[in-house]
Order: structure tokens, then sequence, then C-alpha cells
């Protein structure tokens, strides 16, 4: 089931080997293509619950962009994107795969590491350990409220090993004092503290002489373990974390909500715009390269009626995420289900546009932060309401350093998801060639 | 009565297949036994895809009938499943297919002929561990209490001196300390919170000299905020604070600390320094409620950066007092003095002697710094970073059968760490040192000394809210406008309860588990007794009162359970009735199908029962509601808090339902009830709830779900459990004198 989107991007790869391409391609292509670049980070946004997509009577799906690749309309439910088409690229025909199809768990554990069961590294975990293990963190990894009421492991979507999920930070507080506060010193003292150095070669001596002596009996946490080491003993020999020119006096906002009130629903769109502000800061930074902002957990508790100064405000009437994704099985838009679960998403868009305008705000090189970045967004089943795996809507923004053509529409007839993050990888200067089950080779047309 | 339990026939079926594996010498890998119908591995592949949903992982019943033990013979398993399994398309599985399948669900069965032990693992540390055992390990009891004259006799981070006695500072106090052996005219603090003051007299904040522990500090209360402040020395000399990390240029050359304050205003000042506060929070893998999982125990750059921190404040305190570590004169014998250190202290954080490279290692770190002092100081922290500190080691020795023992060390660390919390004490150590935790019998008598400890019953308070899941209600949102005063102090208040009243029935009440349901009494404060409509003049304090009537159902009855199953404006019979049957009897469901509805909308007209009322109409619905949704209407005379109620939508509520197959789904049998107290009764009398607690109790302290190679195990402790009437206390003794506990494989 090749699509046109396939054919096509054959016929222009082979057009520019034969270097007469130039004219066609402009034509072809919405946006101009630059000298392929690499895309120098890579952020992951979650949100819970999937989107309005085909109905379960069949009608057609209220969160997918129609048209053909490079002549298509927004729906409404994206309409915060619009300042950002041109900077994004749109899916259709990606799955997840069979197993687990029909439930939020399920699409959650293979959401990042394209493995049924969340059986295998987190494409996220995996950047990390390549490419991003030259920055300062290989990875960050923020949540809003994703550690409510001691959410269980199976909805965290970063897997260092298979099987195993690990907490994202919800407090942007601690998070900021984890990166900018580190243990090898900041502020740019560039001198290496002997004490630290002994104490953490020390340590990892000890690491290694245990998992000598282990063979392969816990093998995997200790690998983790010694790997953790090492990128703190980088940083402490690179005599502390040494900010970017650009990354002055670093601060974020967090004003708006105290430590008791991380777990508050009104409280999360100051929480989630902290947490963007400070992965935003932190690749500004130079810090990492790798991020995951994870906001709420899937089958979401959170009381989006709650969020002041929103369309979705109902003082006397708590409308919860998950609540809201059963509206149904129609999309009758007179549902107050399906009107908030459509103002819920709508919302969720605008965070995620927020994220792409901070990152487009910042110059960078001769372009903007955005145009080096892989900005995706997320979620663990499609339709909300039939929790289905197919078609799902994964939204990817950023040129990749001129690696990704954006302003495009790929229609796949059936394409798994795996590829996108071969594609991603391939993006980022790694070589993968395939991820997770059944994903061998990157997403035709997406990257070159 | 039921038709899966024919023991009589059973009888004939569990020897004769467990004969047959020994005779095989195959115990453990059933496939090689000739007598199962199919391959028993490939049909566990199968079985986990195609029946476990409905049947239970180990065949012990879920939506579907319970499987173990199979009593109707192999060859009409094998029919059974050819021909009608799996329910939704028999199709799937037929032939080859249903013999695997059948061999597996019989292997289930004879598993228990043969001995089983988990697996070999590195236990990480979690946050209250790690607190704990760093306490024990500095011999730090906390701030609270010791007798002083000044702040400086306390310890000054975070405890004050307030008439004679050290006392806790509250949360938003915050303690600046600038340590120096040197003495100076003055130190002050200056920053945005008093607008940079140049002098004291301007308003800088002065701060006092503690010669005994070289440093200067002064305690001010600020407003939750960000702040840049520095040390002013003889109000000419401006410096960052050296012990804060996190500086900003201050547009001057140099830098400004930065301070960030964010106090939860409902938070009480807790005994002692959290020393984990700011580590990542454990995941909890789905299906298991507690802190302690072993596979989910990964480190993480943050945690080493975490580790990192906490050891350089702890080994800054345990050079404040080095005498309490090092014991013995440094100047006389620098090098001898070095390696008693090591030693003395390595055993304790190591929690087992060190060896001959590492005492050699560790004293030389000591021995190559600048000072001994530096050299303890330098030496602590990488003991505490070690992996030998920060896991709990459940490796074991080859016993030369291929199983391993877990060293004496590592019972006497299994076995503390299981009742306390924490690391073991000097007799556990003497114990392991002895041989005496080499046997059952030693390690049951050590068991019974700690179960009678104090921090036996700390540990008992934080399973108990674990197993039942009610941490939540500390933060579980509830309307404000539906619920108004309700706050902090009853949040507090129901989880205090229900510690306390696990704690007493197991140390102070008969110990046994129907007392959990059916007591008749509880404890309560004021802020607990308005809710529950009991008489106040209780002030704060926790005081046993009976429960009211209409509540005198244990567990079940407390705010903690019920405002934790509750939506935030409404009560929930799905995870009401869930609670019971999961958490209480340990009877799994899979996920809800993909097309499930929400919660039905509030109509002012209709009583949540009856809104409820297409779960049991709807037959798609009903193959699991069925079991769920009468059991949690039991529950519906308990609002959204917890709080009474007669009424709902001007209706009277109907609180009756069935706490059908009690002891198994499938096992079609009824038991009505038409009040909580009578729900909680069936419970109590159950079977499933006991077997239940064992599980819930096994998983605790080995820190994992319960495999196929648990089956005999579990099994071995319902039946102590049941002859020693039901006793916890003995239950976990069994468990933890378990060879389950201490061979692995």
């Amino acid at each position: 089931m090749k699509s046109n989107t396939f054919s096509r991007r054959r016929l222009v790869k082979g057009l520019g080997a034969a270097a007469i391409a130039l004219p066609f391609l402009n034509l072809l292509r919405p946006e101009k293509t630059r000298a392929a670049g690499v895309a120098k980070r890579v952020i992951f946004f979650y949100f819970p619950d999937g989107v309005p997509g085909p109905s379960q009577n069949g009608e057609p799906s209220l969160w997918h962009p129609t048209g053909s690749e490079s002549n298509f309309e927004l729906p409404t439910a994206l309409s915060p994107l619009l300042p950002f088409k041109n900077d994004c690229v749109f899916f259709r025909g990606l799955s997840m795969g069979a197993t687990d199809s029909g439930s939020h768990p399920g699409g959650a554990k293979k959401l990042l590491t394209a493995a049924d069961g969340g059986n295998g590294e987190s494409i996220d975990q995996y950047l990390a350990r390549t490419v991003g293990k030259s920055a300062s963190w290989r990875h960050l990894y923020l949540g809003a409220m994703a550690n409510q009421n001691n959410a269980s492991g199976d909805k965290h979507i970063s897997y260092p090993s298979a099987g195993q999920s690990i907490t994202p930070e919800d407090n942007p507080r601690k998070a900021f004092d984890n990166l900018f506060g580190s243990i090898a010193g900041s502020g740019g003292s560039a001198q290496v503290d002997p004490a630290k150095a002994t104490i953490i070669d020390n340590v990892i001596d000890d690491v290694e002489t245990l998992r000598a002596q282990l063979g392969s009996i816990e093998k995997s946490k200790l690998d983790l373990h010694l790997e953790s080491l090492r990128e703190v003993e980088k940083r402490i020999k690179s005599g502390g974390v040494i900010p970017a020119a650009t990354c002055d006096s670093p601060s974020i906002d967090t004003t708006g909500f105290t430590d008791g009130e991380l777990y508050k629903d009104d409280k999360f769109p100051g929480i989630l715009k902290s947490q963007i502000d400070l992965m935003v800061l932190a690749m500004a930074c130079g810090l990492t390269k790798v991020g995951v902002i994870q906001g709420s957990v899937h089958t979401s508790e959170l009381i989006m009626s709650r969020f002041p100064a929103t369309d979705m405000y109902t003082p006397n009437f708590d409308m919860r995420s998950h609540q809201a994704s059963h509206y149904g099985a129609s999309h009758d838009l007179a549902k107050a289900e399906l009107k908030a679960f459509l103002q819920q998403r709508t919302w969720w868009v605008s965070q995620f546009a927020y994220l792409l305008d901070e990152l487009k705000k910042r110059p960078e090189d001769n372009g903007t932060m955005l145009d080096n970045s892989i900005v995706v967004l997320c979620t663990e089943v499609c339709d909300g309401n039939t929790h289905m795996h197919d078609d799902m809507p994964f939204i990817l923004a950023g040129r990749g350093g001129g690696s990704i053509s954006t302003g495009r529409l790929l229609q796949y007839g059936y394409e798994r998801h795996g590829k996108l993050f071969v594609s991603l990888a391939n993006a980022m200067g790694d070589g993968l060639s395939s991820f997770g089950d059944s994903s061998s080779g990157p997403l035709p047309g997406l990257v070159g | 009565m039921s038709k899966v339990f024919r023991r009589s026939a059973a009888w004939y079926l569990i020897p004769a297949l467990g004969l047959s594996f020994l005779l095989a010498g195959a115990c453990g890998d059933p496939a090689a036994n000739e007598a199962l119908p199919g391959n028993a591995a490939t049909g566990e592949e199968l079985y986990q895809k195609l029946c476990a949903s409905c049947h239970g992982k180990l065949g012990e019943g879920a939506t579907a009938l319970r499987l173990v033990p199979w009593t109707r013979g192999a060859d009409s398993l094998v029919e059974v499943i050819d021909a009608t399994m799996p329910k939704f398309d028999p199709s799937r599985c037929v032939g080859t297919c249903a013999k695997d399948i059948a061999a597996f669900i019989l292997s289930l069965e004879s598993a228990c002929e043969g001995p089983s032990f988990g697996p070999r693992k590195l236990r990480l540390l979690n946050r209250r561990e790690y607190n704990a055992t760093v306490n024990d390990l500095f011999g730090l009891s906390g701030p609270s209490g010791a007798s002083c004259s000044t702040d400086g006799d306390c310890d000054v981070q975070q405890a004050s001196c307030i008439g004679g006695t050290c006392v806790a500072d509250p949360c938003n106090m915050e303690t600046f300390i600038f340590p120096t052996d040197k003495q100076y005219g003055s130190v002050h603090v200056a920053g945005e919170f008093n607008g940079w003051p140049g002098t004291i007299a301007a308003g800088g904040y002065g701060m006092t000299y503690v010669p005994a522990k070289s440093l200067y500090y002064v305690k001010r209360s600020l407003q939750n905020g960000t702040y840049q402040y520095k040390f002013v020395i003889d109000e000419t000399n401006w410096l960052p604070d050296p012990a804060n990390a996190v500086k900003v240029p201050d547009g001057f050359g140099g830098s400004n600390s930065v301070l960030t304050l964010g106090c939860d205003a409902s938070g009480s000042p807790s005994g002692a320094y959290d020393w984990a506060k700011d580590f990542p929070v454990e995941s909890r893998p789905k299906g298991f409620g507690y802190d302690d999982n072993v596979d989910a125990g990964l480190v993480t750059s943050i945690h080493i950066e975490q580790y990192m921190k906490a050891a350089e404040a702890l080994a800054q305190k345990g050079v404040e007092n080095i005498g309490k570590i090092v014991p013995c004169d440094y100047n006389a014998d620098p090098t001898g003095c070095a390696q008693t250190f090591v030693t003395t202290f390595g055993e304790r954080a190591f929690r087992r002697p060190l060896t001959a490279a590492e005492t050699t290692k560790y004293t030389n770190i000591v021995k190559g710094q600048g000072s001994f002092v530096d050299g303890v100081r330098i030496t602590l922290q990488v003991f505490l970073s070690s992996p030998y500190f920060l896991y709990r080691f459940e490796i074991g020795a080859p016993k030369g059968d291929g199983t391993f023992a877990l060293t004496p060390y590592e019972v006497a660390s299994a076995l503390s760490y299981s009742l306390w919390g924490t690391m073991p004490d000097d007799l556990l150590f003497t114990a392991a040192k002895s041989g005496k935790l080499d046997n059952a019998a030693g390690v049951s008598e050590e068991a019974r000394r700690l179960l009678k400890d104090g921090r036996a019953r700390d540990i008992v308070g934080t399973f108990a809210s674990q197993w039942l899941g009610i941490e939540r209600v500390l933060s579980a949102d509830k309307s404000a406008s539906l619920f108004p005063g309700y706050d902090g102090a009853e949040r507090q208040g129901f989880a205090e309860e229900t510690k306390r009243f696990v704690t007493h029935v197991m140390f102070d009440g008969t110990g046994k588990y129907p007392e959990l349901l059916l007591g008749g009494y509880t404890f309560a404060n004021d802020a607990t007794a308005a809710v529950y409509g009991l008489p106040g003049g209780l002030g704060q304090t926790m005081t046993k009162v009976d429960q009211p009537a209409e509540r005198k159902a244990g567990l079940l009855g407390h705010g903690s359970v019920l405002a934790s199953y509750a939506h935030s404006d409404q009560s929930s019979p799905i995870r009401r009735g869930l609670f019971v049957r999961e958490t209480l009897l340990c009877q799994e469901f899979g996920q809800p199908p993909a097309n499930a509805g929400g919660v039905p909308d509030i109509d002012p007209n209709a009583t949540t029962r009856e809104r409820f009322a297409q779960h049991t109409s709807d037959p798609a619905c009903n193959s699991c509601h069925q079991y769920i949704d009468d059991v949690g209407f039991g529950f519906e005379r308990f609002d959204a808090i917890g709080k009474y109620r007669d009424t709902e939508s001007g209706k009277p509520i109907d609180a009756a339902g069935n706490m059908n197959d009690v002891n198994g789904l499938g096992t079609n049998t009824d038991a009505l009830y038409s009040t909580l107290p009578e729900l909680a009764a069936i419970v109590a009398d159950s079977r499933s709830a006991k077997t239940c607690f064992a599980t819930q109790v096994h998983r605790f302290a080995t820190g994992r779900s319960e495999s196929v190679s648990d089956l005999c195990a579990l099994r071995n402790f319902e039946k102590s459990f049941e002859a020693n009437g039901w006793d916890m206390r003995e239950l976990v003794v069994s468990v933890l004198a378990s060879d389950g506990f201490r061979i692995r494989k």
C-alpha cells in the first residue's frame, strides 16, 4: 500500500540525483529546500486521551487536516496551529499496530517505544544515549500532574529499558534546580572540583566492579546506572555546566503556584507553561538535546473545566479529560462531552503552539530555534471514544535543521509509527535503520 | 455451591501429576513432562494472550472461571478449549493450541510440587528507605525534642530552640548558613527580600556565630517566591552563599545566590529532615501499589545528582560530629584510624563487612585527601553514592544445586527493610554474623523481635496506606462548591486514621484480619469527627472512638477509602466496587471495552444508582459490572468526601446489593446485603479476602508481583494464615521465614 507521497518522493529523489530537479522541487515542495542539515534537538509533547478522530459510527475525523500534500485545510481543533502551518508536518495513516488497540495503557506503552506492551526502549531514551549524549544532560523529562495519585508506570511514556518506564519531574522549581543547580556547579566557573572528581571516580569504580561480579544479573539496571554516572562525571570534569552565551541569568516564572498546589487542577495551565518555558530554556542554553513534556496521564482525571479564563471553564460542573473523551458513538456537537472534548483538545493544541512560538521567537544560526528543532505532538490513542491505534494524531513541527520540509500533509495508507522515529533519528544524524516492532526503514518522504 | 471446587476429584490429579514430575526430574519445566497434553511453555505464551484477561494470569479466575485446580481431567480441558475458547472467537485456538494451553493450565497446579524461587535482584532504596537509613547511619533522630539553650544546640538548619527544647522549624522558615572557621566583626544576609541593605542597621539580617559548629546562621520567615541574595562580611565584602549551587550573574562580574521558596501552607513541619525530598518519585508498575518495586528502581542522572547532593550535606553533618563515626584518635594513628573508620562505618553503610579490597580502597580515599577530616568527608560521600549502599542486595551465594541462598547479611537487610523500612540494627548484624539467619527458626525469632519495635508500627502504617491506595486522599481533588471547608485537616486526619487503625488492629487488637472490617471502632480527631457526625472535643489528636452505626464496617467506613474512591463531585460505585474486588479480594479486571461510556452525567432528578443502571442492563457491560456495581452500591450512603447521607437528589438512598462470587469470580454464589456493615461482614468472612491479604504482604515484602512460581508459596502462606486464625503478625513472620524469601534462582 504505497501512497502517492511515497512514489512522488522517489521521483524527486531520482531527479535530484540527476541534478536537474530544482524547478520541479520548488513546485513539488511547499517549503524551499535547504541544504540537508541535522536537527539540533527534539521535544516530544504528550497530552492524554486522544482526539475526536473517526467516530465509532464512521464519521470522518475532526482532527486530521484534509486536502493534498501541499494544499490542505486545518480543522477547527487545530486552529491554534494556523500561524505555524508552514512549520508543521501533518500525517494520516500512521498506525501503532493492532496489539492492545482499543486500550489507553496499551497505547501509552507503544507510544514512544513502538513496541507492544512497552517492551522496548523508547525513542527519546534511544536518542538521549546516542545523539543526545554530547549534551550536558542527555535527557529531560518534565511532567505536569503526571505523577498525580501515584500514577502507575503504564501512564508514563519514557522507557530507558524494555518494560520499565520512569517518572517525570512534576515540579518546575525542582526541575530548574536540577538543571541549573547541578552538583557539578554552574555559572561558568569552569574549574574542576577535585573532591567531586574523586568521589565520582570511586563510585564509577564500584559500579564497574559490581557489574563485573554480577555478569548478566541485573545488567540493564547497572548499565543505566553507569551511563547516568558517566553523564554526571562529564559535567563534573568539564568544570561545571557552562551555559551558552544566550543563557545569562536563567530563570522561569513559577509565581502562579506553590509546591503544595502542583496537583490542583486550576493551577495546571500555569504549571504546564512553566515546564514548557523550562524546556525551551534548557534547550536554548544548550543543556540538553532531547526532551519530553508529559501533560497529565492517560485516562486523565484532570478537571479541565476548572481552568480559569478559558472557554472550558464551568464553575459548578467538573468535566474531566477522560470523561469528555467518551463523547459517544457519533460526532454529535449538541453533546456536552463532545463540545468539551473539542475545547480541551484545542487547548492542548494551543499549548503546543505556545511551545512552537517560544522556539520560533529565538533566533539561532540563520533562522530560529524552531528551524533547528523537531517537536512532536502525541497522545496514546486516536479517537478518544474508540481508542483505536490507527491513524494516530501525531503532528511534527520544526525543520530539523533543514532535514525536513514542512508545511505538508503526508498521507499514508498504513505505516507503522516506529518509522517516524527512524526518520527522526536520521534527521538528528543518527543512522538508525529500524525501531520497535515491525518498523524497518524511515517514513517514506519525511526526511531528505 | 460451585461447580469448580470438586476437591475430591482434585486429589487424584494433583499427586499424580506431581509424582510424574518428580520422576521425570523436571520440576519447574512442565514442558518436559509427557503426561501433559502439550507443550506448557508454548501454552503459557498463548494463555497469556488469549485467556489471561478473563481467567487471570495464573488461572485464578477473574471475569471468567477459576481454572486452578482443574478437576475434570486433561482430555476434557483440551476439549473445552478446542471447542469453545476463547469465548470471543473459538476459532483462534484449536488443535495444538488447545493442547498447549491445557498443558500450561495443568502445570499451574503441579508447579506446587517442586521448589520455586524468585530472581536474584538489586533493590534500590526508595525515598523513605534512603531517608530512614541515613538517619540511622549518622544517628540523626530528627531535629525535635532535644533540650537546648540556644539554636546552636539544635540541628540549626531545621530546628530552633524554643523554651529549652529543639522544635522543628515551620516550612516557611528559611535558615541561612555561612560555614566558616573564622569569626568576623559581622556577617549579614542581604537580598531581594530585604532590599539589599549594606549594613545590619539598614535592615540586613545579622547572623549569629556558633563556634562549636563553625558557622554563622540566621533564620527568617519568607514569603514563597524566588530571591537573589548574598552574604556580607564586615559590611564590606559581598559573597555568594558557598553552600548554594544555584547562582546567577550579579551584573558586577560576580554571582548572586538564588533561593526559591515554595512552601505548602497546609503542610505541617515533619519530625525529621527529609534528605530524599528532591529525589525523583518511585515508579509503581500497574497493579503494584507499593513504592518498593524491584524492577522500577532505576538510577537516572537526576538520581545521581541528588544522591551526591544529599551525600555532601550528610558528610558535612558527619564531620561536624566526627567522634560519632570515627571511633579512634586520628591524630595519634592516622592510618590505623582511617582503616578503623572505613571498616566500622563501611559495615553499616554496605550492611555487610567490607572485603579486603574494599577496605584498602576506601582507606586510601581517606588518606589521599588534604587532611583526615577532609578524607572522612570525601569517603563518606563515596560510601553514600556507592551501589553497595544504594541497593539492597538479594543476590545470594550458590548453594550448589542451581539455587542461591541470600547471605546472612542480605537476609538481615531483607528483614529490617521489610519490617522497619531501614537498615539492620546492631542485634540484627550480630545475628547475621553468628549464623542465626541461616535457618527459618532464627529468622522467625528475629522477625518477631523486629515486630515488637515501634518502627514496625510505622511500616505497617505505610503498608496499609499503599495497600489500600489511600494516599490519594491527601490530593484527590474535591469540588469546593459542593464540599466547602473540606481541607488539609480532614485529608490528613483521614489518612492518619487508617494508618492508626490498621496498626492498632495489628499490634494492640486481636491481630486478626477480620478485625479490620468488624472492629467497630476507629480513630478520629475534631476535623474527621465533624465529617463523621461524632461529638467533637477531641482536638487534633487521633483518639479511639466507636464507629457510628451506619459505618460500622471497619476500613470500608473510613473517610480515606470513601474519598479516595470517589470523584471530585460525586461518589463512584465503580471505583468503590473495584476497590473491594481488586484491593481487598485480589480479583482483577481487565480494561473496559474501548467504547465504554464515561461517567453518566449528573442528573439532578436521579440518584447515582439510577444513573449507573445502564451497566447492569446492557449485556456488554454486565459481564464485568455484575461484579462491580452491586458491590459499589453498598457505599452509596457516603458521598464523595465520605460524609453520611440519607437521600440524594431528594430520593432515599438504596445501598443494598450483592457481594456475589466473593470467593472467586464465576463461582456463581450470591451474598445479599442491605447495608455497608453487612457488606463488610461478608468480606471479613470470605476466604478470598484473607488470601488476598497474604498476597499483598508478599508483594510488599518481595517488591514484586507474584508469578506462576510463587503460587505454591502463596498457598502455603494461606494455609498457615488459616491455621493461626488469620493472625496477621504470624502471617508476616511466615512470609519472612519462608524459603522463598531467602532463596533465589
